[in-house]
């Protein structure tokens, strides 16, 4: 028991004294953070201003689009919960062209086409040119047409359409003899609340806020699993290789050994965690505020479950990988061998993160529901099941189940591998081979 | 004298090879006992064996009496360096002994002493990597002693010491010898086992050859072997009649003698082709015996 100790002591200082868990431990939420948010935000505000041309065959729509169309409200939380479709997403300078006198319309857009590729900084450039039939109003074959460098610039695309959209129903409207306050209101859009229900009848709000929160608490439990998962393996392969394992093995039993490594991986995992709920949790306290006012609504993810949870589950998965990896490094007897081992089932443990949207906008689905019971992926989609749903709690006691017995029974297999394999110096074995061992050991 | 290791019987192959193919053995408490062969001869397998980093496929070990309990009272010197490189050195001592089941004060204090005797002291607090091979070697050293073993067992542990250190180690063994500790020493190194064993157990593809007190072994070879310093050119020894095989480096000569030869004609025939300086009957070296027991179809696939 104390040689273990001593294993797990060794461990654990050895890991929270690199620069990583440093680096880890207080940097990576506000790396995954921001990793999700700042794109989120970006996208949300627009990249600053454009300068569109819209060339109007009608002649008619100048009122829409005689001024610079400013968002209403340039509110990210506003643009992150879908609230202002209706509105432009970032400053359009529109030049406002009436082509209504011209013989040809094509003719009449050739100069501001060509303004799309003038020198950046002359200050006619054009980002898009919008061209509005002079047909709109009656033609059943009416298209409008849009042109601009990038043929990825959806928003911009999306809201000029449906304002240029919105002014020709207007006008259609109007010319039928209705006045132009009533068409307002008679086309006004209702905006959507969403409201998540909890069975307690609590009510939860956050739309796109959820779903960024739950990839970041995913990335929170999954990410550091591979991160301290290969610090393991390579910690036993560099024992196998300096043959520091002879003077451990000669002192205590190979289980002991394993087991001691293990807990004081665990360890470090459990100190990483307490670290980052406490700051998740500081921040929250003093920041539910700002991040209110930047968007999020982040009290509902401060509650006690979610930390219990997190805690449990990010534990359950850590353990799970770390057995897994652990089992690499006692097969081989190099980085780049146990590396070329594990690179393939880390894909397949990848597989959670790769559907966590499917999950997360989900989470009750029967594929959720299975992923969240089974083996290796269980603890961290049932965790994000948890965040984002409320899962029965037979679901909870299953999957917490399931994730005991698998890493029992990888801590089996590992020691036994280990027994065989932290001693034999040679080739990497084949799979059979590694059968093999788990049976004689 | 007491037994502190027997060793019966003990077989370990790996696939097709039988790395160790019945060998046993026994020590005595507080003797140095040299376990002798060429690299690959199994003695780094026996003494896995002996230490429970290998399990045998068959025989039995026994240490200080009793199976299994004694680990913690042996001390450990693998053949290759087993440091962690990221470790601090005294930090690391400490960690080696607590897995021998001894902290406190009382090694903190231990481990000091040996890093002051082994001029590690300045060293105390620099990472393992940091350390010259020679240093590493005595850290390892220094943590194969600190939980204050009964039984040492050291397998190669002068290489890659210099000379001043590889006198450091032979006083310590000397003096760990004369604490009443038992030593068992594993060496390809033959005028270094001469220097410091009692008992030899001269290994050979996975079996015992020889075995005994040196100077017993050395006696029931007979005073046969004549040692010739000279100045000249002293290769025509290795073709007298007389000479079964000889060993010729720079100027001095070992030979070892056909069954009768008489040194006299030897001498003989060295008169006004070599000025002598020695000329000495005597029991064979261990390197000599060594060389007789692992025969002769070993030598000539050197040749």
């Amino acid at each position: 028991m104390n040689k273990m100790f001593a294993i797990i002591k060794r461990e654990y200082l050895q890991a929270v004294r690199k620069k990583m868990f440093i680096f880890m431990t207080l940097f990576f939420p506000v790396l995954m953070a921001g990793l999700f948010i700042v794109p989120t935000l970006v996208v949300a505000k627009g990249m600053g201003g454009k300068k569109v041309a819209v060339i109007d065959g009608t002649g008619a729509l100048r009122g829409s689009f005689s001024h610079r169309i400013e968002p209403e409200v340039p509110d990210p939380k506003k643009a992150l919960s879908g609230q202002n479709k209706g509105e432009l997403p970032q400053s359009l300078d529109v030049e406002y062209v009436d082509a209504n006198r011209q013989p040809r319309l094509d003719a009449a857009t050739r100069p501001y086409l060509d303004r799309l590729y003038l020198d950046k900084d002359s200050g006619n450039r054009l980002d898009a040119v919008l061209l509005i039939p002079s047909n709109a109003f009656a033609g059943s074959d009416a298209k409008m047409t849009y042109y601009s460098r990038s043929s990825a610039d959806l928003i911009s695309l999306e809201r000029l359409g449906s304002i240029a959209n919105r002014a020709v129903q207007r006008q259609r409207l109007a010319a039928r003899g209705i006045d132009p306050a009533v068409v307002d209101t008679l086309t006004r859009e209702i905006p959507i609340d969403s409201v998540q229900l909890s069975r307690s009848g609590q009510q939860k709000k956050g739309n796109e806020a959820n779903f960024i929160i739950g990839f970041i608490f995913a990335g929170l439990l999954i990410i550091p699993s591979f991160i301290y998962g290969l610090e393991t393996m390579r910690g036993i392969v560099q024992e196998k290789s300096e043959r520091i394992v002879e003077v451990l093995i000669s002192s205590m039993s190979p289980r002991q050994l394993l087991t001691g490594k293990i807990l004081g991986v665990a360890a470090v995992g459990l100190t990483q965690v307490t670290v980052w709920l406490t700051i998740i949790a500081a921040a929250g306290s003093f920041g539910a505020a700002s991040a209110m006012m930047a968007g999020f609504d982040i009290s509902q993810f401060l509650r006690p479950m979610v930390f219990v949870y997190f805690a449990l589950f990010f534990l359950l998965g850590y353990l799970t990988f770390v057995c897994i990896y652990a089992i690499a490094g006692a097969a081989c007897n190099t980085d780049k061998e146990a590396q070329q081992l594990v690179a393939p089932i880390q894909m397949v443990m990848m597989l959670p993160w790769f559907v966590m949207f499917a999950i997360i906008t989900n989470p009750d689905s029967s594929f959720a529901v299975a992923l969240s019971l089974a083996p290796v992926y269980g603890p961290i989609t049932m965790f994000v099941r948890t965040l984002v749903s409320e899962p029965p709690a037979w679901h909870i006691v299953v999957s917490i189940g399931v994730s005991i017995a698998t890493i029992a029974a990888f801590f089996y297999v590992t020691a036994k591998i280990f027994r065989v394999g932290i001693l034999s110096y040679g080739k990497r074995p084949t799979i059979p081979e590694l059968w093999r061992w788990i049976k004689v050991a | 004298m007491s037994v502190v290791l027997s060793v019966r019987d003990v077989v370990k192959t790996f696939g097709a090879v039988r790395a160790v193919d019945g060998i046993s053995f026994t020590v005595q408490k507080g003797t140095i006992t040299g376990l002798l062969g060429r690299n690959g001869a199994g003695k780094t397998t026996t003494i896995r064996m002996i230490t429970g980093v290998f399990f045998p496929d068959s025989g039995s070990i026994e240490w200080l009496g009793s199976e299994r309990d004694a680990r913690d009272r042996i001390g450990y010197l693998p053949e290759e360096r087993g440091l962690y490189r990221q470790m601090k050195v005294k930090e690391h001592l400490l960690f080696l002994a607590e897995i021998k089941g001894r902290r406190g004060t009382s090694v903190v204090q231990a481990a000091e002493r040996w890093l002051k005797r082994f001029e590690l002291w300045d060293k105390r607090d620099a990472k393992v990597e940091e350390l010259s091979k020679g240093n590493q070697q005595k850290v390892q050293l220094i943590g194969t002693l600190l939980h204050d073993p009964d039984l040492i067992i050291l397998d190669e542990p002068q290489s890659g010491l210099d000379p001043v250190n590889m006198l450091l180690v032979r006083n310590l063994l000397r003096e760990l010898k004369e604490e009443g500790r038992t030593i068992l020493l594993s060496t390809h190194m033959m005028a270094e086992a001469e220097r410091m064993a009692d008992e030899i157990i001269l290994v050979h593809k996975g079996k015992v050859v020889l075995a005994g007190a040196l100077d017993t072994v050395r006696d029931s070879f007979g005073k046969n072997t004549l040692h010739i310093d000279y100045e000249g050119d002293g290769s025509f020894l290795e073709a007298l009649p007389q000479v079964r095989r000889a060993t010729i480096v720079n100027n001095a000569a070992e030979l070892s003698l056909v069954e009768g030869a008489d040194p006299q004609r030897i001498l003989e025939a060295t008169m006004g082709r070599l000025r002598i300086r020695r000329f000495e009957l005597a029991a064979p070296s261990l390197e000599e015996i060594f060389i007789e027991q692992v025969g002769a179809e070993t030598m000539e696939s050197i040749r």
